[in-house]
């Protein structure tokens, strides 16, 4: 008889968690203290390189990068967060209710999500940002139905896929209602996949977000934001080369970080 | 010709094969008959070289002729190997749709034995089958010279060889039976049949003129009429050829029609060998005849259930009338045309309280449809259908896909309940009585209270279809249709589970409709069986009635096949 087994800890899943670890770590902290204030100027400190007192250096206002970075996390990760929410709650939502009951509603709903694909993801969210006015909330909301569709394919594949398998006729036979196979039967199973989707979904968030505010219309000034960043250091890149770095790099790190602990949480099930 | 001293096979540190010798002399049928997890299929690779890069050789080696082809503690000699593969030794393997490519057609794939491996001598003179046989010609290890196997991945060929290899896979097509090789060599897998598609196999396997060929379940995949003629090919192929034999089946009365001897396999050993007359007349061991027992045969007097000892008891439980099944083809996107086809025309019978009623037929001759449209989970029908319980249940076929994986067994046991609770609820139970009664169930289905936390992933196939049975039973419906229960199981736990479910049957007063293709499951189970061929209910009888007196043709049949 088999034993139920342990987490079997692979590679992967060691680098994702330090790096996601340390990167979560740094965002929470920011939320309490950070080492500068993120707003405050100093003209002495124009451009300084990194050193111990300013370990990312500082920007062309004479603030701490480092400092900076640290609310950019928190900021960005904030709105993945909420981002990869909403799309991934609708997706289940629709997903579900289309894939398991299929008829005429789902075909509506999937040529409509084939309508959003059609359109460049970012050029979309612009048009939704343009029409309901920029800000943190309509950010999520912009990014949220550009991310939806995938959502609502992978669920709605993993419904159609499931709602014939023996174990749901038997239940429906013993008269277990809709709504409870729907949730209780059937969620349950797909979670593996939808886990790996949902952290893909959060990378590219990430890196949408950062594309937004890099573009000026996602997180607004004073405010810190890993894109506003870059875009701001493009103008110094020769004389700061670390104004650019640091953002960049960060961004890098997320989203690898990321990516390698979905790999790890793939890998867990085999 | 073949000989297998003290071979041991690990995968990491599980032992799949412990010390097992075995001889195969030229032209002889040897049977290697075992459970799934015996260690028979693991035997074979290994002998083929195809075992996967895991497993190790850990004691003993394997001998063709005088030549050692693998030895403990020595690494796969890989280019030995490909000397021997399809020119001496070539394997039939279980599932023919997935051992053939589904994207070519399948002439150029036999043709592809030709041309990977040099045309054998004979073939130029002669036809095979009625060709030269003698072992010494019929197999060439030496060929793969440089020289030879250049030439065997050459692209261009002459018009003429091109010729001469596609007349030898028309004629090796028709010596395996297939009618119409011209036809067959343009198809492509999908549009042959299972049998049609393990005869292209079996043509693939002996075109070289291999003295040995390995063959891993070829029949299990497919119907029982299909498979006889799969078996009595073999037996001529052997017969005309004198290839040796490695079959490989979990069947062992598969292995005493064809065999000459046949070696029964368990935990990865050889427990015990013999020609099939000694085997079956005098078992040395413990193991081999409870194998023997538990092959359901009608030799065996058949165990009695409910109504028959009993007042008989004409009260049906469900009643059918004038039913007509259909099942729509094509997807269900917005245009596309829908094809409606009639999967089971006419059907009438009633199924009376207490009683197994046997359902028999081939696969795709509509067993199944018609009990989905019984229980409402086809809607596409016409005719009547008149329930006299309530919510009668299903046991599936596949142990592995009918109970919820993301549950404890537990959860599966009460989940009945709960459902029955909302629907009634003056039925509705406390969770400490539900607690109780699965509890209670788990006795019943002959496991103990320790199973209540697992996960089916952790149960053994025959352990997950107690569930089932007791998934299905804990609410108590009157009716219970089995489809196929214990088709994709072992036969002793096959049998374990058919004794489960008359005792339970008795105890409990059910009514089952058992579906099986294999009449000899049938026999043993059922008060009343039907026979069912293309949708059409052919004859219904009291079992004893049926198999002394078979009215139809196609009864008849059936049981003399099996």
């Amino acid at each position: 008889m088999k034993k139920r087994s342990g987490i079997k800890w692979n590679k992967y899943l060691i680098a994702g968690l330090c790096m996601t670890g340390l990167v979560v770590f740094l965002a929470l902290l920011g939320v309490f203290w950070t080492p500068y204030s993120t707003t405050s100027m100093s003209a002495s400190q124009r451009f300084a390189a990194p050193s111990l007192q300013h370990l990312f250096g500082t920007d062309n206002f004479g603030r701490d990068i480092f400092s900076r970075v640290m609310k950019g996390i928190g900021a960005t990760i904030w709105i993945s967060t909420l981002v990869v929410a909403l799309s991934g709650g609708v997706g289940i939502l629709v997903g579900a209710l289309t894939g398991y009951f299929g008829g005429i509603v789902d075909e509506v709903v999937m040529r409509f999500t084939d309508a959003i694909n059609g359109f460049p993801s970012i050029l979309l969210a612009l048009v939704v940002i343009s029409v309901l006015g920029t800000g943190q909330r309509n950010l999520v909301i912009s990014l949220g139905i550009v991310f939806m569709p995938s959502f609502i394919r992978i669920v709605r594949s993993e419904f159609i896929r499931l709602r014939d398998a023996d174990y749901i006729s038997r239940a429906r036979l013993m008269g277990v209602g809709r709504g409870r196979i729907l949730f209780i039967h059937i969620l349950p199973n797909i979670f593996s996949t939808f886990w790996v989707s949902v952290m893909i979904g959060f990378n590219n968030a990430i890196l949408a977000e950062s594309g937004m505010s890099y573009l000026g219309i996602g997180v607004q000034p004073p405010q810190a934001s890993l894109g506003k960043m870059l875009s701001d250091a493009q103008g110094y890149l020769t004389t700061a080369p670390w104004y650019a770095l640091a953002p960049g790099l960060t961004i890098v790190w997320i989203v690898l970080g990321f990516s390698l602990l979905s790999e790890g949480i793939q890998r867990l099930g085999k | 010709m073949i000989t297998i001293e003290d071979l041991s096979v690990n995968f990491g540190r599980t032992e799949a094969v412990r010390h097992v010798s075995l001889e195969i002399p030229d032209g002889q049928i040897l049977g290697v008959v075992g459970e799934s997890g015996s260690g028979k299929s693991v035997t074979a690779l290994t002998l083929m070289g195809l075992v996967s890069e895991e497993a190790t050789v850990t004691s003993g080696r394997i001998l063709y002729d005088d030549v050692v082809l693998q030895e403990a503690g020595k690494p796969r000699d890989k280019a030995l190997y490909r000397r021997y593969q399809g020119d001496c030794m070539s394997m039939v393997f279980q599932e023919p749709m997935t051992s053939l490519n589904p994207t070519q057609r399948v002439g150029r794939q036999v043709e592809e034995m030709l041309r990977l491996h040099s045309m054998p001598a004979y073939s130029r003179e002669s036809v095979p089958g009625t060709g030269p046989t003698a072992q010494g010609e019929a197999c060439f290890p030496d060929h793969s010279t440089e020289a030879a196997r250049e030439g065997g991945l050459r692209f261009c060929r002459s018009k003429q060889e091109r010729q001469a290899m596609k007349q030898l896979v028309l004629e090796t097509f028709a010596a395996v039976g297939l009618r119409e090789p011209e036809r067959v060599y343009g198809c492509y897998p999908h549009q042959l049949s299972g049998g049609m598609r393990q005869r292209v196999m079996i043509a693939m396997a002996i075109i070289l003129h291999p003295r040995l060929i390995v063959a891993d379940e070829p029949t299990t995949a497919l119907d029982v009429t299909v498979q006889n003629q799969i078996m009595d090919l073999l037996r001529e192929i052997n017969g005309k050829r004198h290839n040796a034999i490695l079959f490989i089946t979990h069947d062992l009365n598969l292995a005493k029609r064809i065999c000459h001897r046949i070696a029964v396999m368990k935990d990865g050993r050889v427990v015990e060998t013999g020609t099939p007359e000694e085997i079956f007349e005098r078992p040395k061991e413990e193991y081999t005849r409870n194998l023997i027992e538990a092959v359901p045969s009608r030799m065996k007097p058949r165990g009695r259930s409910g109504w028959e000892g009993s007042i008989p008891c004409p009260e049906p439980v469900v009643s059918v009338k004038g039913l007509q099944v259909y099942y729509r083809e094509g997807g269900n996107s917005l245009f596309s045309q829908r094809k409606k086809n009639q999967v089971v025309r006419d059907a009438e019978f009633e199924i009376r309280k207490g009683e197994i009623l046997g359902l028999v037929g081939e696969s795709g001759c509509g067993k199944t449809s018609l009990s989905k449209a019984i229980l409402g989970m086809n809607r596409d029908i016409a005719g009547e259908i008149v329930h006299y319980s309530t919510r009668p249940q299903m046991i599936f076929q596949d142990p592995y896909s009918s109970l919820n994986p993301s549950k404890t067994v537990g959860w599966l046991l009460e989940e009945p309940l709960r459902a029955r609770g909302k629907l009634e609820p003056d039925k509705a139970m406390s969770a400490a009585d539900m607690r109780a009664a699965a509890m209670e169930m788990l006795g019943t289905v002959g496991l103990t209270e320790a199973y209540y936390d697992r996960r089916p992933f952790q149960l053994s196939g025959g352990q997950r279809q107690r569930i089932s049975i007791g998934q299905a039973l804990i609410t108590r419906p009157g009716l219970v249709i089995a489809d196929e229960p214990v088709s994709a199981l072992d036969v002793t736990i096959q049998a374990q589970i058919m004794e489960l479910m008359r005792r339970l049957q008795e105890e409990l007063q059910l009514s089952y409709l058992f579906i099986s293709h294999d009449i000899n499951v049938i026999y043993q189970m059922s008060d009343r069986i039907m026979v069912m061929k293309e949708g059409k209910i052919l004859e219904i009888g009291e079992t004893e009635e049926v198999f002394a007196h078979p009215r139809e043709a196609y009864t008849k049949q059936l049981l003399r096949e099996s």
